[in-house]
């Protein structure tokens, strides 16, 4: 137990510093643990090295492949697996692959997949007992954590996973047992990441507003940036250095360099949305009433979709499962959505009945409440939620509606209306 | 970020062996409060747990039924006495009607305390207003007990008890009890007399008019449902009682019990955590508020 606390206070102060350089935009090097090392290159064919150091080292290793027309995140066997030539257009509510360039390997945005379903898993089993006397025997508890490297991680979920640390509670010792989440943290510590930079953003990105992207320089174990011949290849942890020994690199070349900055510096250019972040908080914070609520609810379907999407949605439902006797039972914990009715449902109706409701409370949610839950935006900006809405309904644009709308509302007409946080009411 | 300034004060939750397995429970006896309301008597059955288990007025366990569910429900005795605990509950959902078919000597699951309890410290020397409607008086039962138990360290304790029928009222015999006592004032109204019925009829707030308060020295507690926890504490302020004083019980939905979920977020607020107990000043932006 105080081993796990003082691992989770060494990884928050490992991390502290290097986020907030990266929130500044800056791309200066931080001389820290947790530093990107040198970039080196990794040539082309050398991939095929990396995954089968990974596999030698026990990983199974998961990277985005083509299924059903999306790019999702699945084992694979070799680069093969990988999706060469493959790029993606994405519009609001529109998702299509299309043919990119044939000798690159990561030329698409995020698909709907995200690294969330391995350290946070859609469905996950939580342990298993049965009624015995007098108690309940636990018969299995929750499954083994895989041992997993993830291939072509984009910068911005691994924003997205530094958030979830934070829900998580692996940045802040517990104060409770019960807060404390052991399969996340085992599952957190034992998988690799290899990021792989964006170099052409998706249509509905915007990373750049956040400062969560088109580069990673943190969070990672092995960073890569593509180019033609091969990739611009950084360690970023004890265990990436020690992989990056094992693997064929050379020196890059002064010109492979400036082509990485230059793709950087590009896919900064050419983020599909942008969200004018500042003061989106105090924004949110004055919002509460305000008739664009009643306008998106016009068109929001309470899918759920965004939710299911978000890289950082952490809410959960935790049923049982009896087998058909009712003697073993199955305690499982599930992904569930804000926009469902039954997500607020207490015996006087749900807490959120309108829709209207439910937009804004997932709204609000993401871009000013959590950042008083967590200190943190729950928005990274890796666009999903625009493109996986089936009506388009674009956040950053109901943002610019909020800020550009003065027509708000009047207050609810309630006695109650007169409260004040200062003093009496008139 | 929200502070959680009290939460090193509050006892360890009890959660079995892991965050989501409750610790087995028996019902020790049940006692019928009306015609759907039950109080159900637990006592762990770990010895070890039972000795261990503590909590503060205005805390809640979650109350588990073997293979049907978890429901969050206030803890309703006396915390001097923690080695058994009483949940006064509607039979109105799943998981409560499983832990009625139980009965006695059924076995169920508890995991808890959680939450933040009510002021118990910042209590002490004040004038104390208690205004409970139906099922809201069972987490205020442990502040009455608590009073009892200390009773001079406040001053004046009046507590407002609106219900809808006679019949209705939760904890009748001890209602008396406390009356009789002299320990508390005790004001009790009904929506709907009966023949019997020679008290007050009407909504609580109307019990006011009966009270002199002293705004400055007062301390206020509500916890009844939505529209009596908003008119309540929007007359006490009428009265100049200032919002700090004012500490009000929300009820959601709730499912893990320590902020994880997600399901009982109020604006900033995960209820489980930063409540089910608020201040009336942490809340004053939102508490008007619809569907928050």
């Amino acid at each position: 137990m105080l081993r796990a606390v003082a691992r989770r206070r060494q990884r928050a102060a490992a991390s502290l510093p290097n986020r907030d350089a990266a929130m500044k935009g800056t791309t200066a090097m931080v001389v820290s643990h947790a530093s990107p090392g040198a970039p080196r290159f990794l040539p082309r064919a050398a991939l095929a090295d990396l995954v089968t150091l990974l596999q030698d080292e026990g990983f199974t290793v998961v990277g985005p492949t083509v299924v059903d027309g999306v790019v999702m995140y699945r084992p694979i066997d070799s680069p093969d697996d990988l999706p060469h030539g493959v790029n993606d257009v994405q519009q609001r509510g529109t998702y299509r692959l299309a043919e990119g360039d044939p000798e690159l390997t990561f030329e698409f945005a995020s698909g709907p997949d995200s690294p969330k379903r391995f350290l946070f898993p859609p469905q996950q089993q939580l342990m298993q007992f049965r009624v015995q006397g007098e108690g309940f025997e636990v018969t299995a508890g929750p499954p083994d954590v895989p041992k997993i490297a993830l291939l072509g991680v984009r910068p911005c979920d691994l924003a997205a996973i530094r958030v979830q640390d934070r829900v998580f509670g692996q940045d802040d010792p517990a104060t409770f047992r019960c807060e404390s989440e052991p399969w996340y943290e085992q599952a957190r510590e034992q998988t690799l990441l290899v990021a792989v930079n964006c170099t052409s953003p998706g249509g509905n990105c915007f990373c750049v507003s956040w400062g969560t992207g088109p580069e990673a320089h943190e969070g990672f174990d092995l960073s890569l940036t593509e180019l033609r011949d091969g990739f611009i290849c950084r360690a970023g942890s004890p265990r990436g250095k020690e992989l990056a020994a094992k693997l064929p690199l050379r020196e890059p070349t002064r010109t492979e360099l400036d082509l990485a900055e230059l793709l950087m510096n590009r896919a900064c250019e050419h983020m599909g949305r942008a969200l004018d972040t500042a003061s989106v908080k105090e924004l949110l914070e004055q919002k509460r009433e305000d008739s664009h609520w009643d306008e998106v609810a016009q068109r929001c379907l309470s899918c759920g979709n965004c939710t299911m999407v978000c890289p950082t949605c952490f809410c959960s439902t935790v049923t049982d499962v009896t087998d058909l006797s009712g003697e073993e039972t199955t305690r499982v914990r599930s992904w569930e959505s804000c926009f469902t009715h039954q997500f607020s449902y207490t015996v006087a109706g749900p807490g959120r009945d309108s829709l209207r409701s439910r937009y804004r409370h997932w709204l609000r949610h993401k871009l000013c409440t959590w950042q008083d839950q967590f200190g943190v935006s729950g928005c990274v900006g890796c666009g999903r939620c625009i493109t996986w809405c089936p009506v388009g309904i674009d956040i950053t644009q109901e943002v610019q509606a909020l800020r550009n709308d003065s027509t708000s509302l009047p207050a609810p007409i309630a006695p109650a209306c007169a409260f004040s946080s200062e003093g009496s009411p008139p | 970020m929200i502070a959680h300034v009290d939460v090193d004060g509050r006892p360890e939750p009890i959660c079995g062996m892991d965050q989501w397995m409750p610790a087995p429970a028996r019902i020790l006896a049940v006692q019928t409060e009306n015609f759907n309301t039950r109080t159900f008597r637990l006592q762990f059955v770990d010895p070890v747990l039972r000795e261990q288990f503590r909590f503060a007025p205005g805390q809640f366990n979650m109350l588990y039924a073997p293979g049907v569910g978890e429901a969050a429900i206030s803890i309703s005795s006396d915390p001097a006495r923690p080695g058994v605990i009483d949940h006064t509950i509607r039979v109105v959902g799943s998981v409560t009607r499983a832990v009625d078919a139980a009965g006695p000597g059924g076995l169920v699951g508890l995991r808890g305390p959680f939450g933040k309890p009510w002021p118990m410290k910042q209590m002490e020397g004040h004038n104390l207003v208690i205004v409970a409607g139906g099922i809201g008086l069972a987490p205020l039962r442990p502040v009455i007990y608590s009073i009892l138990n200390e009773r001079d360290r406040y001053r004046r304790v009046v507590l407002l008890y609106g219900c809808r029928t006679p019949e209705d009222r939760l904890y009748a015999h001890e209602l008396e009890q406390w009356e009789d006592r002299g320990a508390i004032q005790v004001l009790v109204t009904v929506d709907n007399a009966t023949a019997a019925w020679t008290g007050p009829v009407g909504v609580v707030t109307n019990l006011l008019k009966r009270l002199r308060v002293s705004a400055q020295e007062t301390i206020v507690l509500v916890c009844g449902p939505k529209i009596l926890n908003r008119v309540a504490a929007w007359k006490f302020l009428q009265l100049h009682v200032p919002p700090s004083r004012v500490y009000v019980s929300l009820e959601r939905n709730m499912n893990c019990g320590f902020g994880r979920c997600g399901h009982c977020q109020y604006d900033k607020f995960f209820v489980c955590r930063d409540g089910p107990v608020f201040c009336f000043a942490d809340i004053a932006d939102v508490f008007a508020k619809e569907e928050i």
